[in-house]
């Protein structure tokens, strides 16, 4: 008797459980789409910024050279040299921070819209070693996730769960509300990569500091992930007939000995015949400082030196 | 398994919706069977390290009630010497190792010893204590020496607390194995919140400011005097969050079970002395410290530079247990000396008060008391962080020059973080000052109740960190 009744108790105590719950899944799920809806419309509202230049790159760009790459290639590559060179139109992808997972990414988007006549990917030093930021740093693509499919499975790099959370219509746009507050302001006007020229941020301070010795015999872990994407880079540039052009543009350090990862670059570039082009110690840049604003980034003198260099071999080829 | 990942959250619906559907009787099997996946999860072979102390205390407690004399303390006493023979192999033995060669090259001696490379077993610290507080209460004649194994293993192994606490006593957590748990709906919700609060704290404070003391931290030589500050402060802040956070989504995660853990948190910050923080900070830990160790040294009870003694003892063996390292074995010192310190002074400081007129200004006396125990906590943590003594020393130097601007290289973060700070700050002074009558997540209108839920989801998913890893507290 008195276990019947306690057995009735929990029954109803379990209806009574997921009533509330299917309720509150309810009430979850329609706030989340409304705010994922607004912050959605926002985001791609923004006509500035880093942001604005990713969604310009992956939707709109239609530009014959393409340059690919991280802060190296954004800040490396100058418009203006090249468009005068080579009379093609130019646009500049790179992004700050971003390794090839991300360069991959926007390169299949692209593909899919059109087909560039000269893609110039930058290519760093430590390109293949393993970083797990580099994984974090792919939530940069969530908002294009669900209207991209094609960047699905570079994007579900960052996490096995990554579908499960794009349930979430908020998710896509985690950490970004100050960044869409932002970029729908003026407050963003000044900022330093807000002013870019098709794609392309100037640096303009100079270094002033003695050249350094950069230790790189020490063993690097390799991800082997990202060896798999630059050929997945290669692959897709060489099937639909782009013409590819993988260049180390210059360091202001000096290496003892080649980078691991620039060795592997190189024999992967020579295995698909691909021009792999190592500016990373050439002495015309390596002794004049005041062409860079740190030892990894020229300045904007320097990008026009060097982009002419980069525009007058593809110009020859 | 992170508590803080997709998997645990898939975990624990499926072994929550098992444990109601399963018989009473089969129950214990479920949730031991579960705690195992729980664990091997990390490193499946360290399982054999938990197996082994089970089964030596298992028994151990069985001849400990069954003995009289000195048979019973030898039980005793080779039941604590398995447990801390497990712990000081894995994670004391190449600390103490390092130490011998320092002090041997100082006598031109070569330390002909060798070191063994080992991952620390997970949480080891937490349930090596945890099982000795069972043989000891046995000991003791406060706890009946069990005699279902599943269900002493699960007292060790039980999974919400396995890693990280809160540390349990046998006489709080046993008999709760044994009794049958209703689906009772308002402890089921209880715990949802708890686990709720705990994932916010964890998702959109602590792992949002470990963005900023990682950077500060991991680089501090290239870092002014402000910025360590500032991180420091955030450090004090985020492994608050961290730790209390783990506990709520444990003690949440038992609740929903109905099981309920000791309390292991009460808003240490809003403590007015370093004694009363040690009341609110750990309580699992520090009331262990008390119960088996303290009292064994014989407490208060002794001549008084005797009980100085047992207090720095306490506190540095407190260090130890958190690391191998001189950065904890400093850290738990600095906590003993503040402790002694006040006990030392304070007649002098009543008296400074008196005559400044302090003590008359009740609420202005408060405050300051409160941010001199956050001040004193902040600076012991720097010893916490820092990777070693000499860096606690050059980021306390910087931070005694203090010249220079604030170092951010991202807006958002730096504004996330305040946010979270002031949010946090906000409940928890609520809570002290004003108790339950203003509660938003306890409010009496559901609307408010759910509104309550919904903005603190909506929160996590709009600000909080995904890719933050794991809890601080794991690696002791």
């Amino acid at each position: 008797m008195f276990k019947s009744t306690i057995n009735t108790i929990e029954k109803n105590e379990y209806k009574y459980f997921f009533f509330k719950v299917f309720i509150f899944l309810v009430m979850i799920f329609l706030i989340d789409f409304a705010v994922g809806k607004v912050l959605s419309t926002f985001y791609f509202k923004q006509k500035s910024g880093t942001p604005y230049r990713t969604s310009f790159s992956i939707n709109e760009t239609k530009a014959d050279l393409i340059v690919v790459g991280s802060s190296r290639a954004n800040h490396h590559y100058h418009p203006d040299v090249f468009e005068k060179e080579l009379a093609l139109s130019f646009y500049n992808i790179g992004r700050d921070g971003q390794p090839i997972f991300y360069q991959y990414a926007v390169l299949v988007s692209i593909l899919i819209r059109y087909q560039p006549k000269i893609i110039v990917l930058d290519f760093i030093e430590e390109e293949f070693v393993f970083d797990e930021s580099d994984y974090e740093r792919l939530s940069s693509l969530l908002p294009y996730y669900k209207s991209h499919p094609e960047i699905s499975s570079i994007v579900e790099l960052k996490s096995s769960f990554e579908k499960i959370k794009f349930i979430s219509n908020i998710y896509p746009y985690n950490s970004l509300l100050f960044t869409i507050a932002i970029g729908n302001t003026n407050l963003n006007a000044g900022r330093r990569n807000n002013n870019d020229i098709k794609g392309y941020v100037p640096l303009k301070n100079k270094w002033n500091e003695p050249i350094k010795t950069y230790n790189n015999n020490q063993k690097l872990k390799i991800d082997p992930n990202k060896i798999k994407v630059f050929e997945l880079f290669i692959q897709d540039c060489l099937k639909e007939k782009v013409k590819l052009y993988v260049v180390c543009s210059p360091y202001y350090r000096n290496f003892i000995s080649t980078p691991s990862s620039i060795k592997l670059g190189k024999s992967i570039s020579q295995k698909y015949n691909i021009d792999f082009y190592d500016f990373s110690q050439k002495s015309i840049f390596k002794n004049n400082s005041s062409l860079f604003s740190d030892p990894s980034h020229l300045n904007d003198d320097g990008a026009r030196i060097f982009s002419d260099s980069i525009a007058r071999i593809i110009g020859k080829n | 398994m992170l508590f803080n990942s997709i998997q645990f959250a898939i975990f624990f619906i499926v072994v929550t919706c098992l444990y109601f559907i399963l018989h009473h009787k089969y129950r214990w099997f479920l949730l031991l069977a579960s705690s195992c996946y729980f664990y091997m999860a990390f490193v499946p072979i360290y399982i054999l390290i938990l197996g082994f102390t089970i089964i030596i205390d298992y028994y151990a407690g069985i001849y400990i009630e069954k003995s009289e004399g000195k048979r019973r303390k030898l039980f005793l006493i080779a039941s604590l010497l398995a447990n801390i023979g497990v712990l000081a192999a894995f994670k004391y033995y190449n600390f103490l190792n390092e130490n011998l060669s320092i002090f041997l090259n100082g006598l031109n001696y070569k330390n002909p010893i060798p070191y063994i490379s080992i991952l620390l077993p997970i949480g080891l610290s937490f349930h090596t204590f945890q099982a000795m507080s069972y043989t000891i209460e046995v000991y003791r004649g406060n706890q009946k020496a069990e005699r279902h194994f599943g269900i002493y293993a699960l007292y060790v192994m039980f999974y919400p607390q396995l890693v990280a606490g809160p540390i349990e006593r046998p006489q709080n957590l046993i008999h709760q194995f044994h009794e049958r748990q209703y689906f009772n709906y308002f402890r089921v919700v209880e715990g949802l919140k708890l686990i709720l609060w705990g994932i916010f704290k964890k998702l959109v404070i602590a792992d949002r400011l470990a963005i900023y003391v990682n950077a500060v931290y991991n680089n501090h030589s290239h870092h002014n005097g402000p910025t360590l500050l500032l991180a420091s402060i955030f450090f004090a802040i985020q492994i608050y969050c961290d730790f209390s956070a783990y506990s709520e989504i444990a003690i949440g995660s038992a609740r929903v079970m109905g099981f309920e853990l000791m309390t292991n948190f009460k808003r240490p910050y809003l403590s007015s002395s370093i004694a009363e923080f040690w009341k609110r900070w750990h309580i699992s830990l520090s009331t262990w410290f008390k119960d088996y160790l303290y009292i064994s040294l014989g407490g208060n009870r002794v001549s008084i530079p005797r009980w100085y003694l047992n207090l720095f003892l306490v506190f540095i063996i407190s260090g130890l247990w958190h690391g191998a390292n001189w950065t904890f074995i400093i850290w738990g010192a600095l906590n003993g000396f503040y402790l002694v310190f006040a006990i030392v002074t304070l007649n002098l400081r009543n008296k400074l008060s008196q005559l400044i007129g302090f003590n008359r200004i009740p609420k202005i006396n408060h405050i300051f008391q409160l941010l001199m125990t956050f001040t004193l906590t902040s600076f012991a943590f720097i010893f916490f962080r820092a990777n070693n003594v000499s860096d606690a020393y050059s980021i306390i130097s910087k931070i005694a020059k203090c010249s220079g601007t604030i170092y951010y290289d991202n807006p958002s973060t730096m504004i996330y973080s305040f946010f979270g700070i002031l949010l946090l700050f906000f409940v928890e002074g609520k809570q002290e000052f004003y108790g339950s009558s203003i509660s938003f997540l306890h409010n009496k209108h559901w609307i408010v109740r759910n509104l309550t839920y919904v903005m603190l989801i909506v929160t996590i998913f709009l600000i909080g960190v995904f890719d933050g890893g794991q809890f601080i507290y794991f690696q002791f």
